[in-house]
C-alpha cells in the first residue's frame, strides 16, 4: 500500500501546475481590468474560460489518483 | 476511516426493476428523478399567473431568464438563438444536481455515467448544430483537418472528467471535514464546495459547451469572408 500512496501522492502534484496557470492567468487580468475597465465583462469569460481549463490539470490529476488507490489499492 | 471513504465513493443502487431478469436503478437515477420533479413543479408554480408588469417572484424569473438568453445569445449570435434553450436546460439541471448534495441527497454528477452521458449529449448537440446550419457535405469535410477529429473524442473527455473530478472532489473533502470537525465548519466549506463550486461548474460546462458550438456556427464565416476580401483585393489589381 505504502508505494500505491506515494503514486498516488506524485499525480496529484498536478496541482502546482494548476495553481501557477490559474494565478498568472488572474494576474494578467487583473492587470487589464486595471487598464481598461470597460472591457471588464470580456476579461472576466476570458478569464473564466482559461481558469476553467488550467483547472482541469488538476482535476486529472485527482482522477488519475483516485483510480491508482482504487484499482491497485483494492488489490 | 479509509473503508468508510471507499464506500461513500461507490454508487449505490436504489431499487432493482423486476424485469428482464432486474434492471438495476441507481441512485443518481432516482436524485435525477427528483430534479425532474422539482424543476416541473417550479415551472408550474413560477409560470403560473405571469403578467405584462411583473411583481414578485416573476421579477426574479424575468432576471434570471434574461440574464441566460443574453449570455447566450452573446456566446452564440443571432444564428444560434434556437440552441439557447437546451444549453440553458443543461446549466439549469447541472447546478440543481451539484447543489444537491446541500439537502442531503447524493449529487447525481458525482456518478461517472451522468457527468459522461452529459458530455456525450453535449458533444452531439455541437455537431448536430454544425450539420444543421452547414450540411453534412461540409461536416464531412471538417474531418480532413484531423485535430477535429481528435477533438470529437477529447472535448466531452475533458467535459466529462472536470465535472465529475470536480464534484467527487468537492464530496471527498466535504466528508472528510464533516469527520474531522463535526460541528459548525461543514456549513461554512459547504458554502463554498457545493454551493458556489458546483455553480461555477455548471457554468464552466455550460460555458464550453456553447463556445465549441459557437466555433462550429461561425469559423466558416470567417474564412468565406477572408476569401471574398481577397477576391476583391485581386479583383482591384
Amino acid at each position: 500500500m505504502g508505494i500505491i500512496a506515494l503514486g498516488a501522492a506524485v499525480a496529484v502534484l498536478t496541482g502546482a501546475g494548476a495553481g501557477i496557470g490559474i494565478g498568472l492567468a488572474t494576474a494578467k487580468a487583473t492587470e487589464s481590468i486595471a487598464r481598461q475597465p470597460e472591457a471588464k465583462g470580456d476579461i472576466r469569460t476570458a478569464l473564466l474560460l482559461g481558469c476553467a481549463l488550467a483547472e482541469a490539470t488538476a482535476i486529472y490529476g485527482f482522477v488519475i489518483a483516485l483510480l491508482i488507490i482504487l484499482s491497485l489499492g483494492s488489490k | 476511516m479509509a473503508e468508510e471513504l471507499m464506500e461513500q465513493l461507490d454508487n449505490h443502487t436504489a431499487f432493482t426493476i423486476p424485469v428482464f431478469g432486474g434492471i438495476p436503478v441507481p441512485d443518481s437515477c432516482v436524485v435525477t428523478w427528483i430534479i425532474i420533479a422539482v424543476l416541473v413543479l417550479l415551472s408550474i408554480i413560477l409560470t403560473r399567473k405571469l403578467k405584462k408588469v411583473p411583481t414578485g417572484s416573476q421579477c426574479i424569473l424575468e432576471a434570471f431568464m434574461d440574464f441566460l438568453d443574453n449570455f447566450f445569445t452573446g456566446i452564440l449570435g443571432p444564428k444560434g438563438k434556437k440552441y439557447v434553450p437546451i444549453l440553458e436546460t443543461f446549466i439549469i439541471y447541472i447546478g440543481f444536481a451539484n447543489i444537491i448534495g446541500v439537502f442531503g441527497f447524493v449529487p447525481p454528477t458525482k456518478d461517472i455515467n451522468v457527468t459522461a452521458a452529459l458530455a456525450g449529449m453535449a458533444i452531439i448537440l455541437v455537431q448536430a448544430s454544425f450539420i444543421i446550419e452547414k450540411g453534412p457535405v461540409k461536416w464531412l469535410k471538417s474531418f480532413l483537418n484531423p485535430i477535429n477529429l481528435l477533438d470529437l473524442v477529447t472535448r466531452p473527455l475533458s467535459l466529462c472528467m472536470r465535472l465529475f473530478g470536480n464534484v467527487l472532489g468537492a464530496f471527498v473533502v466535504m466528508e472528510l471535514i464533516k469527520h474531522l470537525i463535526p460541528g459548525g465548519v461543514p456549513v461554512i466549506a459547504s458554502g463554498y464546495f457545493d454551493l458556489f463550486d458546483g455553480l461555477l461548474q455548471a457554468y464552466v460546462f455550460a460555458f464550453l459547451t456553447s463556445l465549441y458550438m459557437a466555433e462550429a456556427l461561425e469559423e466558416e464565416e470567417k474564412h468565406e469572408k477572408k476569401a471574398k476580401k481577397r477576391v476583391q483585393l485581386h479583383g482591384g489589381k
